[in-house]
Protein backbone atom coordinates (compact mmCIF):
# COMPACT_ATOMS: atom_id res chain seq x y z
CA UNK A 1 0.00 0.00 0.00
CA UNK A 2 1.44 3.49 -1.19
CA UNK A 3 0.45 5.99 1.29
CA UNK A 4 2.00 9.33 2.33
CA UNK A 5 2.15 9.96 6.09
CA UNK A 6 5.55 8.57 7.19
CA UNK A 7 7.47 8.15 3.96
CA UNK A 8 10.70 10.08 2.74
CA UNK A 9 9.64 11.67 -0.87
CA UNK A 10 12.11 11.92 -3.27
CA UNK A 11 11.96 15.65 -3.89
CA UNK A 12 11.90 14.87 -7.84
CA UNK A 13 10.13 12.21 -7.96
CA UNK A 14 7.47 13.15 -5.88
CA UNK A 15 5.22 15.12 -8.60
CA UNK A 16 5.55 11.86 -10.86
CA UNK A 17 4.54 9.94 -8.02
CA UNK A 18 1.60 12.43 -7.50
CA UNK A 19 -0.96 10.35 -8.79
CA UNK A 20 0.32 7.24 -7.06
CA UNK A 21 0.82 8.73 -3.72
CA UNK A 22 -2.76 10.27 -3.22
CA UNK A 23 -4.86 6.69 -3.98
CA UNK A 24 -6.81 5.68 -1.39
CA UNK A 25 -5.08 3.06 0.88
CA UNK A 26 -5.57 0.19 -1.56
CA UNK A 27 -5.36 -3.15 -0.54
CA UNK A 28 -1.73 -5.12 -2.08
CA UNK A 29 -1.95 -8.64 -3.40
CA UNK A 30 -0.52 -10.53 -0.29
CA UNK A 31 -2.67 -11.99 1.67
CA UNK A 32 -3.99 -10.25 4.64
CA UNK A 33 -2.13 -10.77 8.23
CA UNK A 34 -3.76 -12.84 10.74
CA UNK A 35 -5.64 -11.26 13.26
CA UNK A 36 -8.28 -11.62 15.66
CA UNK A 37 -11.37 -9.72 15.94
CA UNK A 38 -13.96 -8.70 18.39
CA UNK A 39 -16.91 -9.84 17.73
CA UNK A 40 -20.01 -8.92 16.87
CA UNK A 41 -19.47 -6.10 13.85
CA UNK A 42 -22.72 -4.87 15.28
CA UNK A 43 -24.38 -2.47 12.39
CA UNK A 44 -23.41 0.69 14.01
CA UNK A 45 -25.82 3.78 13.63
CA UNK A 46 -23.54 6.71 12.73
CA UNK A 47 -24.74 8.73 15.57
CA UNK A 48 -24.76 9.23 18.84
CA UNK A 49 -27.97 7.64 19.59
CA UNK A 50 -26.39 4.85 18.64
CA UNK A 51 -25.51 4.13 21.78
CA UNK A 52 -28.61 3.20 22.75
CA UNK A 53 -27.69 -0.09 21.34
CA UNK A 54 -24.72 -0.08 23.38
CA UNK A 55 -23.76 0.63 26.65
CA UNK A 56 -27.42 2.82 27.11
CA UNK A 57 -25.99 5.34 28.95
CA UNK A 58 -27.08 8.10 26.37
CA UNK A 59 -29.97 8.90 27.96
CA UNK A 60 -27.45 10.13 31.11
CA UNK A 61 -25.36 12.43 28.50
CA UNK A 62 -27.51 13.33 25.68
CA UNK A 63 -28.84 16.85 27.25
CA UNK A 64 -26.05 18.71 28.65
CA UNK A 65 -28.04 21.21 30.19
CA UNK A 66 -30.00 18.26 32.35
CA UNK A 67 -27.06 16.45 33.59
CA UNK A 68 -28.32 14.66 36.95
CA UNK A 69 -25.17 15.89 39.33
CA UNK A 70 -25.93 12.91 42.03
CA UNK A 71 -24.39 10.73 39.08
CA UNK A 72 -21.51 12.74 39.03
CA UNK A 73 -20.81 12.90 42.69
CA UNK A 74 -20.81 9.58 42.81
CA UNK A 75 -17.56 7.31 41.94
CA UNK A 76 -19.98 4.12 40.79
CA UNK A 77 -22.24 6.13 38.62
CA UNK A 78 -19.89 8.56 37.51
CA UNK A 79 -19.23 6.97 33.80
CA UNK A 80 -23.05 6.86 32.95
CA UNK A 81 -22.02 10.75 32.43
CA UNK A 82 -19.67 9.54 29.93
CA UNK A 83 -17.85 12.88 31.07
CA UNK A 84 -20.15 15.18 30.12
CA UNK A 85 -19.83 17.51 33.29
CA UNK A 86 -16.48 17.81 32.57
CA UNK A 87 -17.40 20.09 29.69
CA UNK A 88 -18.00 23.51 29.38
CA UNK A 89 -20.21 25.63 30.04
CA UNK A 90 -20.31 23.31 33.59
CA UNK A 91 -16.74 24.53 34.43
CA UNK A 92 -16.53 28.10 34.02
CA UNK A 93 -12.37 28.26 35.83
CA UNK A 94 -9.57 29.22 33.70
CA UNK A 95 -8.21 26.15 32.34
CA UNK A 96 -5.23 25.21 29.87
CA UNK A 97 -7.73 25.10 26.95
CA UNK A 98 -8.72 28.77 27.08
CA UNK A 99 -4.76 29.73 27.20
CA UNK A 100 -4.45 27.34 24.13
CA UNK A 101 -7.82 29.12 22.33
CA UNK A 102 -6.04 32.45 22.39
CA UNK A 103 -2.76 31.11 21.12
CA UNK A 104 -4.73 29.67 18.65
CA UNK A 105 -6.93 32.55 17.45
CA UNK A 106 -3.68 34.66 17.17
CA UNK A 107 -1.88 31.88 15.11
CA UNK A 108 -5.07 31.80 12.91
CA UNK A 109 -5.46 35.51 12.41
CA UNK A 110 -1.57 35.70 11.18
CA UNK A 111 -1.96 32.88 9.14
CA UNK A 112 -5.17 34.02 7.13
CA UNK A 113 -3.99 37.70 7.14
CA UNK A 114 -4.61 36.72 3.26
CA UNK A 115 -7.40 34.99 3.40
CA UNK A 116 -5.59 32.10 1.80
CA UNK A 117 -5.23 30.07 4.98
CA UNK A 118 -9.38 29.49 5.43
CA UNK A 119 -9.88 28.83 1.51
CA UNK A 120 -7.37 26.02 2.01
CA UNK A 121 -9.40 24.59 5.00
CA UNK A 122 -12.74 25.19 3.50
CA UNK A 123 -13.97 27.69 4.41
CA UNK A 124 -17.07 29.01 2.75
CA UNK A 125 -19.02 31.98 2.42
CA UNK A 126 -19.91 31.21 6.75
CA UNK A 127 -16.45 31.10 7.30
CA UNK A 128 -15.50 29.00 9.84
CA UNK A 129 -18.76 29.18 11.43
CA UNK A 130 -19.76 24.46 11.13
CA UNK A 131 -16.23 23.82 9.84
CA UNK A 132 -15.04 21.55 12.71
CA UNK A 133 -18.75 19.73 12.31
CA UNK A 134 -18.01 18.81 8.59
CA UNK A 135 -14.59 16.89 9.61
CA UNK A 136 -12.95 14.35 8.92
CA UNK A 137 -13.93 15.10 5.28
CA UNK A 138 -12.89 13.91 1.82
CA UNK A 139 -10.53 16.39 0.08
CA UNK A 140 -10.80 16.88 -3.43
CA UNK A 141 -7.09 18.25 -3.76
CA UNK A 142 -5.89 15.10 -1.84
CA UNK A 143 -8.11 12.45 -3.58
CA UNK A 144 -8.96 11.05 0.21
CA UNK A 145 -10.33 11.69 3.55
CA UNK A 146 -8.56 13.97 6.07
CA UNK A 147 -9.09 15.29 9.54
CA UNK A 148 -8.83 18.93 10.86
CA UNK A 149 -5.50 18.69 12.20
CA UNK A 150 -3.91 17.15 8.98
CA UNK A 151 -5.60 19.56 6.77
CA UNK A 152 -4.79 22.54 9.14
CA UNK A 153 -0.86 20.65 8.83
CA UNK A 154 -1.04 21.22 5.41
CA UNK A 155 -2.67 24.09 5.35
CA UNK A 156 0.27 25.79 7.34
CA UNK A 157 3.00 24.36 5.47
CA UNK A 158 1.56 25.93 2.09
CA UNK A 159 1.20 29.30 4.50
CA UNK A 160 5.37 28.58 5.32
CA UNK A 161 4.67 27.67 8.73
CA UNK A 162 5.32 23.54 10.68
CA UNK A 163 2.02 22.95 12.62
CA UNK A 164 2.33 18.89 12.72
CA UNK A 165 -0.18 17.38 13.00
CA UNK A 166 -0.66 17.11 17.23
CA UNK A 167 1.46 19.83 17.93
CA UNK A 168 0.30 22.51 20.59
CA UNK A 169 -0.18 25.25 18.07
CA UNK A 170 -1.74 22.67 15.39
CA UNK A 171 -4.29 21.39 18.04
CA UNK A 172 -4.69 25.30 19.39
CA UNK A 173 -6.02 26.32 15.57
CA UNK A 174 -8.17 23.49 15.99
CA UNK A 175 -9.72 24.80 18.74
CA UNK A 176 -10.21 28.10 17.91
CA UNK A 177 -11.85 26.55 15.04
CA UNK A 178 -14.05 24.08 16.72
CA UNK A 179 -14.65 27.22 18.87
CA UNK A 180 -16.94 28.46 15.84
CA UNK A 181 -19.13 25.59 16.33
CA UNK A 182 -19.71 25.42 19.64
CA UNK A 183 -22.85 24.15 20.29
CA UNK A 184 -23.67 22.69 16.73
CA UNK A 185 -24.00 18.81 16.16
CA UNK A 186 -21.42 17.08 14.71
CA UNK A 187 -22.91 15.61 10.58
CA UNK A 188 -20.45 13.71 9.44
CA UNK A 189 -22.05 11.76 6.37
CA UNK A 190 -20.88 8.32 6.04
CA UNK A 191 -23.97 6.59 4.10
CA UNK A 192 -22.07 6.69 1.04
CA UNK A 193 -18.61 7.50 -0.81
CA UNK A 194 -15.19 7.88 0.25
CA UNK A 195 -16.51 8.64 3.67
CA UNK A 196 -18.70 5.41 3.98
CA UNK A 197 -15.46 3.67 2.85
CA UNK A 198 -13.29 5.31 5.86
CA UNK A 199 -16.14 4.25 8.31
CA UNK A 200 -16.27 0.71 7.68
CA UNK A 201 -12.66 0.82 7.78
CA UNK A 202 -12.85 2.67 10.87
CA UNK A 203 -15.34 0.25 12.18
CA UNK A 204 -13.53 -2.98 11.36
CA UNK A 205 -10.26 -1.71 12.97
CA UNK A 206 -12.03 -0.46 16.26
CA UNK A 207 -12.61 -4.66 16.47
CA UNK A 208 -8.65 -5.57 15.74
CA UNK A 209 -6.71 -6.87 18.41
CA UNK A 210 -3.72 -5.67 18.40
CA UNK A 211 -0.47 -5.56 20.23
CA UNK A 212 1.02 -7.12 23.52
CA UNK A 213 -1.80 -7.36 25.22
CA UNK A 214 -4.12 -8.29 21.72
CA UNK A 215 -6.50 -5.54 22.92
CA UNK A 216 -8.89 -3.85 20.15
CA UNK A 217 -11.19 -0.55 21.10
CA UNK A 218 -13.87 -2.66 21.36
CA UNK A 219 -12.52 -5.32 23.46
CA UNK A 220 -13.18 -2.28 26.22
CA UNK A 221 -14.98 0.13 24.71
CA UNK A 222 -17.88 -2.01 23.56
CA UNK A 223 -17.94 -5.49 25.64
CA UNK A 224 -16.64 -3.90 28.81
CA UNK A 225 -18.61 -0.90 29.13
CA UNK A 226 -18.92 0.59 32.96
CA UNK A 227 -17.06 -2.03 34.34
CA UNK A 228 -13.69 -1.09 36.45
CA UNK A 229 -10.19 -1.29 35.17
CA UNK A 230 -9.03 -0.80 38.81
CA UNK A 231 -9.27 3.21 39.26
CA UNK A 232 -10.77 3.77 35.71
CA UNK A 233 -14.32 2.86 34.79
CA UNK A 234 -14.79 1.70 31.27
CA UNK A 235 -16.80 4.44 28.99
CA UNK A 236 -18.87 4.51 25.45
CA UNK A 237 -17.07 5.41 22.17
CA UNK A 238 -20.60 7.47 21.56
CA UNK A 239 -20.44 11.11 21.57
CA UNK A 240 -16.66 11.24 22.64
CA UNK A 241 -14.80 13.11 19.75
CA UNK A 242 -16.94 16.26 20.20
CA UNK A 243 -14.68 17.84 22.71
CA UNK A 244 -10.94 17.40 21.19
CA UNK A 245 -8.55 18.72 20.82
CA UNK A 246 -8.61 18.64 25.12
CA UNK A 247 -6.59 20.69 27.90
CA UNK A 248 -5.20 17.50 29.35
CA UNK A 249 -2.88 18.09 32.72
CA UNK A 250 -0.24 15.77 31.42
CA UNK A 251 -0.87 16.27 28.03
CA UNK A 252 -1.09 20.20 27.92
CA UNK A 253 -3.47 20.26 24.61
CA UNK A 254 -4.48 16.36 23.59
CA UNK A 255 -5.95 15.73 20.06
CA UNK A 256 -8.19 13.03 19.28
CA UNK A 257 -4.96 11.42 17.34
CA UNK A 258 -3.01 11.95 19.94
CA UNK A 259 -5.31 10.89 21.91
CA UNK A 260 -5.60 7.23 19.87
CA UNK A 261 -1.80 6.96 20.48
CA UNK A 262 -2.16 6.81 24.15
CA UNK A 263 -5.06 4.45 23.79
CA UNK A 264 -2.53 2.13 21.98
CA UNK A 265 0.66 3.15 24.50
CA UNK A 266 -1.69 1.88 27.53
CA UNK A 267 -2.75 -1.20 25.69
CA UNK A 268 0.84 -2.07 24.71
CA UNK A 269 0.24 -1.25 21.19
CA UNK A 270 3.16 0.24 19.36
CA UNK A 271 1.26 3.47 18.38
CA UNK A 272 1.39 4.98 14.91
CA UNK A 273 1.88 8.64 13.76
CA UNK A 274 -0.69 11.10 13.84
CA UNK A 275 -1.94 11.19 10.75
CA UNK A 276 -1.60 7.70 9.42
CA UNK A 277 -4.44 5.91 7.42
CA UNK A 278 -5.53 3.83 10.17
CA UNK A 279 -6.39 6.22 12.57
CA UNK A 280 -7.71 8.59 10.32
CA UNK A 281 -10.14 6.28 9.61
CA UNK A 282 -10.57 5.62 13.33
CA UNK A 283 -11.19 9.10 13.70
CA UNK A 284 -14.26 8.98 10.79
CA UNK A 285 -15.98 5.99 12.55
CA UNK A 286 -15.75 7.96 16.24
CA UNK A 287 -16.76 10.83 14.41
CA UNK A 288 -19.96 9.69 13.42
CA UNK A 289 -20.29 8.06 16.33
CA UNK A 290 -20.66 11.86 17.64
CA UNK A 291 -22.99 12.64 14.97
CA UNK A 292 -26.11 15.00 16.58
CA UNK A 293 -23.83 16.00 19.16
CA UNK A 294 -22.71 19.58 19.97
CA UNK A 295 -19.77 20.66 19.99
CA UNK A 296 -18.21 21.50 23.03
CA UNK A 297 -14.48 23.41 23.64
CA UNK A 298 -12.40 24.26 25.07
CA UNK A 299 -12.78 21.22 27.36
CA UNK A 300 -10.45 20.03 30.55
CA UNK A 301 -9.67 16.32 31.35
CA UNK A 302 -7.40 14.89 33.82
CA UNK B 1 2.46 20.86 -5.43
CA UNK B 2 0.76 19.31 -2.62
CA UNK B 3 2.93 16.17 -2.11
CA UNK B 4 5.56 17.82 -2.17
CA UNK B 5 4.48 20.07 1.14
CA UNK B 6 2.91 16.97 2.83
CA UNK B 7 6.32 15.18 2.68
CA UNK B 8 8.04 18.62 4.36
CA UNK B 9 5.91 18.64 7.19
CA UNK B 10 6.33 14.49 7.57
CA UNK B 11 10.07 14.89 6.88
CA UNK B 12 10.38 17.02 10.30
CA UNK B 13 9.04 14.11 12.59
CA UNK B 14 12.48 12.03 10.92
CA UNK B 15 10.69 9.14 13.25
CA UNK B 16 9.47 6.84 10.89
CA UNK B 17 10.95 8.12 8.21
CA UNK B 18 13.95 5.67 9.02
CA UNK B 19 11.63 2.49 10.09
CA UNK B 20 11.98 0.97 6.53
CA UNK B 21 15.67 0.86 7.10
CA UNK B 22 14.79 -1.07 10.14
CA UNK B 23 12.48 -3.27 8.54
CA UNK B 24 9.53 -2.21 10.45
CA UNK B 25 6.05 -1.37 8.92
CA UNK B 26 5.83 2.19 7.84
CA UNK B 27 3.49 5.19 9.90
CA UNK B 28 4.74 3.64 13.61
CA UNK B 29 5.75 6.08 16.01
CA UNK B 30 9.52 4.98 16.27
CA UNK B 31 13.34 6.01 16.69
CA UNK B 32 14.70 2.87 14.95
CA UNK B 33 18.63 3.74 15.80
CA UNK B 34 17.17 4.06 20.05
CA UNK B 35 17.32 1.47 22.29
CA UNK B 36 14.17 1.62 23.13
CA UNK B 37 12.06 2.36 19.77
CA UNK B 38 8.75 2.86 20.37
CA UNK B 39 8.14 6.82 21.07
CA UNK B 40 6.00 9.01 23.03
CA UNK B 41 4.90 12.71 21.51
CA UNK B 42 5.32 15.26 23.88
CA UNK B 43 2.86 18.39 23.50
CA UNK B 44 5.16 21.33 23.62
CA UNK B 45 2.94 24.64 24.82
CA UNK B 46 3.47 27.08 21.72
CA UNK B 47 5.37 25.27 19.38
CA UNK B 48 4.27 23.51 16.10
CA UNK B 49 6.76 20.60 16.64
CA UNK B 50 6.04 17.62 18.94
CA UNK B 51 9.03 16.15 21.50
CA UNK B 52 9.17 12.75 21.41
CA UNK B 53 10.81 10.38 24.17
CA UNK B 54 11.39 6.68 24.90
CA UNK B 55 8.02 4.69 25.78
CA UNK B 56 8.91 2.72 29.13
CA UNK B 57 8.95 -0.38 27.13
CA UNK B 58 9.28 -1.49 23.38
CA UNK B 59 6.54 -2.22 21.58
CA UNK B 60 7.78 -3.02 17.93
CA UNK B 61 7.73 -6.55 18.37
CA UNK B 62 3.68 -6.79 18.22
CA UNK B 63 1.47 -6.14 15.53
CA UNK B 64 0.20 -2.64 15.08
CA UNK B 65 -2.78 -1.00 13.88
CA UNK B 66 -1.25 -0.24 11.11
CA UNK B 67 -2.37 -0.98 7.40
CA UNK B 68 1.33 -1.88 6.34
CA UNK B 69 1.68 -4.21 9.21
CA UNK B 70 1.67 -7.56 7.94
CA UNK B 71 3.47 -8.97 10.67
CA UNK B 72 0.66 -11.78 12.02
CA UNK B 73 -1.23 -11.97 15.52
CA UNK B 74 0.90 -14.99 16.85
CA UNK B 75 -1.42 -17.81 16.85
CA UNK B 76 -3.53 -19.56 19.89
CA UNK B 77 -0.70 -21.80 21.85
CA UNK B 78 -1.15 -25.37 23.69
CA UNK B 79 0.61 -25.99 26.79
CA UNK B 80 1.24 -28.88 28.82
CA UNK B 81 1.93 -28.83 32.42
CA UNK B 82 3.37 -31.73 33.92
CA UNK B 83 3.93 -32.81 37.72
CA UNK B 84 3.93 -29.81 40.20
CA UNK B 85 3.99 -26.57 39.50
CA UNK B 86 7.30 -25.70 41.34
CA UNK B 87 5.92 -21.88 41.45
CA UNK B 88 6.80 -20.00 44.44
CA UNK B 89 4.00 -18.08 45.94
CA UNK B 90 5.28 -14.77 47.41
CA UNK B 91 6.75 -14.39 44.16
CA UNK B 92 3.50 -15.09 42.15
CA UNK B 93 1.74 -12.66 44.17
CA UNK B 94 4.14 -9.74 42.95
CA UNK B 95 3.41 -10.56 39.77
CA UNK B 96 -0.13 -10.06 39.98
CA UNK B 97 0.34 -6.51 41.58
CA UNK B 98 2.98 -5.45 39.14
CA UNK B 99 1.11 -3.23 36.72
CA UNK B 100 4.71 -3.70 34.55
CA UNK B 101 3.97 -7.70 34.95
CA UNK B 102 1.09 -9.72 35.41
CA UNK B 103 -1.09 -6.70 36.35
CA UNK B 104 -3.69 -9.38 37.34
CA UNK B 105 -5.65 -6.95 39.42
CA UNK B 106 -6.44 -4.28 36.95
CA UNK B 107 -9.00 -7.07 35.60
CA UNK B 108 -9.31 -9.43 38.66
CA UNK B 109 -10.26 -9.13 42.62
CA UNK B 110 -7.29 -10.17 44.46
CA UNK B 111 -6.56 -10.24 48.09
CA UNK B 112 -5.36 -7.00 49.38
CA UNK B 113 -6.31 -4.74 46.77
CA UNK B 114 -8.55 -2.34 47.72
CA UNK B 115 -9.71 -1.04 44.28
CA UNK B 116 -9.54 -4.08 42.00
CA UNK B 117 -10.84 -4.62 38.15
CA UNK B 118 -14.25 -6.40 37.79
CA UNK B 119 -13.40 -7.43 33.83
CA UNK B 120 -12.61 -10.88 34.95
CA UNK B 121 -13.79 -13.27 37.40
CA UNK B 122 -12.93 -12.55 41.12
CA UNK B 123 -10.14 -14.72 42.10
CA UNK B 124 -10.00 -14.18 46.07
CA UNK B 125 -11.00 -18.19 46.31
CA UNK B 126 -9.23 -19.41 43.59
CA UNK B 127 -8.57 -22.90 44.98
CA UNK B 128 -12.46 -23.25 45.63
CA UNK B 129 -12.72 -23.29 41.47
CA UNK B 130 -11.47 -26.92 41.78
CA UNK B 131 -9.15 -26.35 38.43
CA UNK B 132 -6.15 -28.32 37.94
CA UNK B 133 -2.54 -26.92 37.92
CA UNK B 134 -2.37 -27.63 34.23
CA UNK B 135 -5.58 -26.06 33.33
CA UNK B 136 -4.64 -22.48 35.30
CA UNK B 137 -1.48 -22.55 33.56
CA UNK B 138 -3.21 -23.02 30.33
CA UNK B 139 -5.61 -20.17 30.97
CA UNK B 140 -2.42 -17.65 32.04
CA UNK B 141 -0.30 -19.13 28.88
CA UNK B 142 -2.83 -18.47 26.40
CA UNK B 143 -6.87 -18.57 27.15
CA UNK B 144 -7.26 -18.32 23.42
CA UNK B 145 -7.22 -22.22 23.81
CA UNK B 146 -10.13 -22.54 26.33
CA UNK B 147 -12.14 -19.15 24.73
CA UNK B 148 -11.28 -18.07 21.03
CA UNK B 149 -13.08 -14.36 22.27
CA UNK B 150 -11.14 -14.31 25.80
CA UNK B 151 -10.32 -10.66 26.41
CA UNK B 152 -7.61 -11.90 28.87
CA UNK B 153 -3.65 -11.52 27.56
CA UNK B 154 -1.68 -14.50 26.12
CA UNK B 155 1.11 -13.88 28.90
CA UNK B 156 3.35 -17.45 27.24
CA UNK B 157 2.13 -17.01 23.89
CA UNK B 158 2.95 -13.33 23.56
CA UNK B 159 6.04 -13.51 25.72
CA UNK B 160 4.76 -10.99 28.27
CA UNK B 161 5.96 -13.79 30.89
CA UNK B 162 8.26 -16.62 30.81
CA UNK B 163 7.22 -20.57 32.32
CA UNK B 164 8.23 -19.64 35.66
CA UNK B 165 6.71 -16.45 35.90
CA UNK B 166 3.23 -18.54 34.84
CA UNK B 167 4.55 -21.37 37.37
CA UNK B 168 4.46 -19.25 39.86
CA UNK B 169 0.88 -17.33 39.49
CA UNK B 170 -0.06 -20.84 39.63
CA UNK B 171 0.65 -21.66 42.51
CA UNK B 172 -0.17 -18.50 44.15
CA UNK B 173 -3.43 -18.31 42.71
CA UNK B 174 -3.91 -21.95 44.32
CA UNK B 175 -2.94 -20.50 47.51
CA UNK B 176 -6.08 -18.32 47.36
CA UNK B 177 -8.66 -20.31 49.71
Amino acid sequence: MIRIAGFPLVWGASTLLGLALVQPPALSAEPAPYREMERPLETYIPHASGDRKFSNTYRYWKDPKNLDWRLAGNPDENWKLNWKFMDPPFNQAIHGGHFALDRGESLYKFLNRGGSFAACLGAGKGGLKGLRTSYPRYDKTLKRVVGLEEKIQICGAIEGRVLENGSYDNSAISLYIAGFSKGMPMRIDVSKGPLKEAFERGRRLYHTRAGRMNFACATCHIHNVGKHLRGNTVTTPFGDVVHFPVYRTKYELQSLQLRFMECNLDTGTQPLLPGSPAYTDLEVFLSALSNGYAVTVPSERD
Amino acid sequence: MLPHLIAIGWGVLGLAVCSLAADLPGNLAIDPTAAIKTQVPRVVPNSGRLQWKPHSRDLTEWPSLGYQDKRPTPKPQVTRLEGPSNGDVARGLGIAMDPARGNCVACHQLPGDAWPGTVGNPLLHYRRYGHQDAQVYQQIFDARVFNPNSVMPAYGTFGILSDQDVRDLVAFLQSLD
